[in-house]
This record gives structure tokens, C-alpha cells and sequence, in this order.
């Protein structure tokens, strides 16, 4: 059975976003053309889901190898190996379990670390080159609530008017994830992680490298634009953001066990809602695809 | 001449004729508009061309005035106006127009944030009465968002939850929000976090509303991420486009606001014009939740 991808997000502008992908089983090896349906999906679509796939951890790093390189996960890096539930840092831990597979207590750091994930981001963009694709496997879902919603960058941009496109063409803003933490009053990384809460810069506009369509970078991780005065510049983004997020840009995923979702960082935000995380299991795990290239002359940047 | 009113929005705010509070106002008119105030929540007179001592007369009719010096940055001799009034303008002193990385003006885009007028106060405000003498052309809408609606919104899980939360409001924490945190020492003693309930019952006319506010930093017995994050969740619930009016100013607009059952905010505008904004906000009587005794 051929690969076949069904739009799951109509929109008035006829610009497909959110798609769901049959005829393919991910656990085993891919062709070369299955490869190429799902990269040429991912460009139109941006947000694939693929329903029924029951993956172990190596087969879900196997499949997301076709797609390039692994990235490895910030809280991994800033964790000690006895204190981490997955043996490989490739793989975030996108739970509410501790290292032994108990419930997470409701004031536990690493509980309030993960919170920053209810705000809208996209993965790794407090790196100098975010993060491409992200993947991410439902193992166990809880009963309510829990759902992960994406935004679609590209019609948000679009729908802007002309002269706020042109002001935002060339910003360049700061990301860390210092700053969304902050947001959220959580600032406790633990001695040794400085280095990896040093802020990078990106362009606020970013050209898909295939589509050369046009997509607002933004993301909880941002900190300020190079040349504005702080609030002014947060004011600024938390309005995109507000735009960028708006119902009609905004699709709901509700897991279901053994649903796969890949997504776009370069075209998309995302964000989970709250589930009662401290009665119900959520076991979700991700994997991220390192991106090909900076949105901005880190060289430059730090040559100032 | 009666007091007319046009509904402006499908859930709340209204416009109100039949008035001129360039003259006196009798008492049975403002126990009027105190009535309307209990329905609508917003209220918008046009074409009001007052003076300062106008809007001060008026703005009492409603009870004492909150006065606002102390509860901001701007200092004594450094006031365009009369003490009673907020200064929601982007002028200084001198009239000129606030650089752009002018203290003040940095601290003033907390307005962007939505936000409830002196939360931040044990007694907080009962009503904000803003005139506007000089508009922006482009952007500087004020937009309400209508608390009432919002909680009778809520899934009853939610309200469940929500019924007896208490939570902690200071300016320094909706400043921190857009990472404004150059206060001095004296500045930070008088934002110390006052105690407010999430959920309100209007003494008028008994409805509940959400008691949101971007001066919210923390929830009484909540760790303070999970209390901020949930809190951002319920202000998005709250500000959902069907419970928002927004209002598009012209000049010598003056709009009354119930803090109690809205929220509000400003758009963004070009600050390199004059928006000369004047704010009367009338005293509340009671306090929402017991102090903290240590604090």
C-alpha cells in the first residue's frame, strides 16, 4: 500500500497544514521514496501524524536517522546519568516519571523545568542552529487533557500586514531557555549548565530552505531583539505570538498510544496542555533532528 | 435628559447618551450609571471635551479616589498632573514626548499586559474612568475583556478548582514579565505582593468573575510554575476574542470600567506621536482575601 497523507487542518486559504499519513509501517527500514513522501509531506504539511505505530526507542532513533542527524536533549546534557530514566540522551523524556517509573511529586525540579513546555516554542531554537524535524512517540496517554498543539508559522506570517512584515524582516532576536523558564518564575539549572543558557541569536523571519516560504520564527526561548529596549521587545513578540497562535493557525492533537507526530520546528510551534500529572501517566518520547544552518551569522555575532 | 445606552458588544459594554459631564452630574444619574456599570461593565461617553477638575468631579460621584502617587515609579515634582490622576500618557513633565528608552515609558508597556487596575492593592480598585485627549492615529486601542463571561465559561471541574484559590499580585511581577526589573530598592517596598481571590462576587449584582491579572506571580499553596502556568492558561481562556471589546478611541472619549468583572489592556501604537490619556480610578472599599500577617 502506497503512502497516502490526508489534510487534518482545512483552512479558507486552501494552504494545507497537519496531515495524516497511512500505508507505512515505521518500524521497519524505509525506501528511498517512502523517505522522500514523508520529507515532501512534511513540506506541505509541516505536522505529520501517523496513527497505530508501535515503536521501541531504537526503532524510533533508526526512523528518525532518515531524516538526518540526532539531536541530543538539553535537560540529558544538564542531567546527571543516574538521575535520567532513558539510557540515551538522543531521546527526550517527554514524561512525568522519575528515573524508577514513579509519579513525579507536584514540587519536583524537574517537574517545573518541564512546565516551560506549556508555553509555545519551537525545539532547540535556544541553540545556534535549531532544531529540523522533531518526532515524538505516545507510549502512554492520560485519560484527559494532555493534548500537544502546533501553530502553523507560515500563515501566521502571511496573514500579517505589509508594514508590520516589513518592520520584522531583518529583527534579530535572542533565545535561551533561561528566558522561558524565567517566565514561569523556575531559574534553577544546577551548577555547570551556565554555558548552555548563554542566549543565540536568530532572524524573527526565516525562508524554509525547500518552499522558500516565509515563517515566523518565534518561541517562549525569546529574550529580547538586537537594538530594542527589553520590555518593549517582549511586549512586541508576546503580540506576534498572541497573532501567531490565534485559533484559526492552531491544531490540537489528542494522542492517542503508539501515535507518532513529526513536526517542522522551522514552520511550526507547538505547546502541551495541562493533563492531571499527578494521578495520570503521560510517557511521550522525542527524538529532533539537528537543522542544517544557522538563521543568523553566529560568526558575526560573536565577533561583536 | 435620560441616560440612554447602546449595547457595543454582544457580552458586555455599552455607549451612554443623555449625559454631559462637562456639567454637574445629578446623584439620581450616577446611581444610574453605577446601575449600568453592574450590567455592562464598560461604559463609553462621547465627545466629552472635560476638564481635569470635570473628570475629578465626576470620577467622585462613584466614592473617594485611589491617589496614585506611591504606587508608581514617577516621583513628586516629576508629574504632568493633579495626584488623583494616573498619568497615561507618553509625555513628561514638560510635555515632550518620552524617549525612547525612557524608565518610565518601559515601565508603562506593563499596560500591554492584561491586567486588572490596582490588583496589586490590598483594596483594590472599584472603577478606572479614562479620558483621552489626545488619541493615536494608529493602534492605542484600549481592549476589556469580560471576567463574568469568562467564569461562566469555565467547565465545572474548573470552577470546582478555581472557587477558593488565592492569589499573590505586585507590579514587580507583570514588569518582570517584559524583563523590566530596574526598580530601586524603596520602588520594590512599595509593590510588596498583596493577597487576592481568583474568583470574585460582585457586591451589586452578585455574578462571579475571574479576578486575573498580569500583577499575578504566585498562588497560595501552588509551586509557583505550576501557578504561572496555569494562570496563563486561564487569562487565554479569559481573553478569547468573544469575551473581548475593543475599544477604538476618538477624541474626548471618556470610558468607565468596573475592575472588579474586566480586564483590560492598550495596543501598541507609535510612540513617537502623543497619546495624552487621563485616568481617574475610584477607591474599592474591601479586600477580597485576609492579608498575609508576616508580610
Amino acid at each position: 500500500m502506497p503512502i497516502s497523507i490526508r489534510p487534518l487542518h482545512p483552512r479558507p486559504d486552501g494552504l494545507p497544514f497537519v496531515g495524516e499519513v497511512t500505508g507505512i509501517d515505521v518500524s521497519r527500514p524505509l525506501t528511498g521514496d517512502e523517505v522522500a513522501a514523508i520529507e515532501a509531506g512534511m513540506d506541505r504539511h509541516a505536522v505529520l501524524v501517523v496513527r497505530d505505530q508501535p515503536l521501541t526507542d531504537e526503532q524510533q532513533c533508526v526512523f528518525s536517522r532518515n531524516f538526518g542527524e540526532l539531536e541530543v536533549t538539553l535537560i540529558g546534557q544538564m542531567t546527571r546519568p543516574e538521575d535520567r530514566r532513558l539510557a540515551s540522551i538522543e531521546l527526550g523524556d517527554i514524561s512525568n516519571l522519575d528515573p524508577k517509573g514513579g509519579l513525579r511529586a507536584r514540587d519536583d525540579g524537574r517537574r517545573m523545568y518541564a512546565l516551560g513546555n506549556r508555553l509555545w516554542h519551537s525545539d532547540a531554537s535556544f541553540r545556534a542552529v535549531g532544531a529540523g524535524y522533531s518526532l515524538l512517540s505516545a507510549r502512554v496517554v492520560p485519560g484527559r487533557g494532555g493534548n500537544t498543539e502546533f501553530a502553523d508559522m507560515r500563515a501566521a506570517y502571511d496573514a500579517l500586514d505589509n508594514a508590520t512584515k516589513a518592520e520584522i524582516e531583518d529583527l534579530v532576536t535572542e533565545h535561551s531557555i533561561a528566558f522561558s523558564r524565567a517566565q514561569l518564575g523556575f531559574d534553577n539549572y544546577g551548577p555547570g549548565n551556565e554555558d548552555k543558557i548563554r542566549p543565540v541569536r536568530h532572524r524573527l523571519v526565516r525562508t524554509h530552505p525547500v518552499t522558500g516560504r516565509k515563517s515566523l520564527y518565534l518561541s517562549a526561548h525569546i529574550g529580547g531583539i538586537i537594538g530594542w529596549p527589553v520590555p518593549e521587545a517582549l511586549g512586541f513578540i508576546r503580540d506576534l505570538t498572541e497573532h501567531a497562535t490565534q485559533p484559526d493557525f492552531v491544531h490540537a492533537h489528542v494522542w492517542r498510544v503508539n501515535d507518532l507526530v513529526i513536526w517542522d520546528n522551522r514552520t511550526t510551534m507547538h505547546r502541551a496542555r495541562r493533563y492531571n500529572d499527578l494521578r495520570d501517566v503521560r510517557d511521550l518520547r522525542r527524538t529532533s533532528i539537528k537543522g542544517a544552518g544557522p538563521t543568523f551569522a553566529q560568526v558575526l555575532a560573536a565577533a561583536e | 435628559m435620560a441616560l440612554t445606552l447602546h449595547p457595543l458588544h454582544p457580552v458586555f459594554a455599552a455607549e451612554v447618551g443623555g449625559v454631559d459631564l462637562t456639567q454637574p452630574v445629578a446623584p439620581e444619574t450616577i446611581a444610574a450609571i453605577e446601575a449600568a456599570a453592574a450590567v455592562h461593565a464598560v461604559l463609553v461617553f462621547r465627545d466629552q471635551r472635560i476638564t481635569d477638575d470635570q473628570q475629578l468631579d465626576f470620577s467622585r460621584g462613584f466614592g473617594a479616589l485611589e491617589e496614585t502617587r506611591g504606587t508608581g515609579i514617577s516621583k513628586p515634582g516629576e508629574q504632568r498632573l493633579h495626584p488623583a490622576f494616573a498619568d497615561v500618557s507618553n509625555l513628561d513633565i514638560n510635555n515632550t514626548i518620552l524617549a525612547r528608552d525612557n524608565r518610565r515609558r518601559l515601565y508603562s508597556l506593563g499596560n500591554m499586559l492584561w491586567h486588572s487596575d490596582s490588583s496589586f492593592k490590598a483594596v483594590p480598585a472599584k472603577y478606572s474612568l479614562l479620558s483621552g485627549r489626545v488619541v493615536a492615529d494608529r493602534g492605542g486601542d484600549t481592549e476589556f475583556a469580560d471576567m463574568r463571561a469568562a467564569y461562566d465559561a469555565l467547565d465545572d471541574a474548573t470552577k470546582a478548582e478555581v472557587e477558593d484559590l488565592v492569589c499573590e499580585h505586585s507590579l514587580i511581577y507583570s514588569r518582570e514579565t517584559l524583563g523590566f526589573d530596574d526598580l530601586t530598592e524603596a520602588e520594590r517596598a512599595t509593590m510588596r505582593p498583596v493577597r487576592q481571590r481568583l474568583v470574585r462576587t460582585h457586591p451589586a449584582s452578585g455574578s462571579k468573575s475571574l479576578y486575573l491579572a498580569s500583577h499575578i506571580g504566585k498562588m497560595i499553596g501552588w509551586p509557583v510554575p505550576e501557578a504561572r502556568a496555569f494562570i496563563r492558561d486561564l487569562t487565554e481562556h479569559a481573553t478569547q476574542r468573544r469575551f473581548v471589546y475593543a475599544h477604538h478611541w476618538r477624541p474626548f472619549d471618556l470610558v468607565l470600567w468596573d475592575n472588579r468583572t474586566t480586564m483590560h489592556r492598550v495596543r501598541r501604537y507609535d510612540a513617537t506621536q502623543v497619546r495624552d490619556m487621563r485616568r481617574t480610578t475610584v477607591a474599592g472599599t474591601a479586600e477580597t482575601a485576609a492579608q498575609d500577617a508576616a508580610a
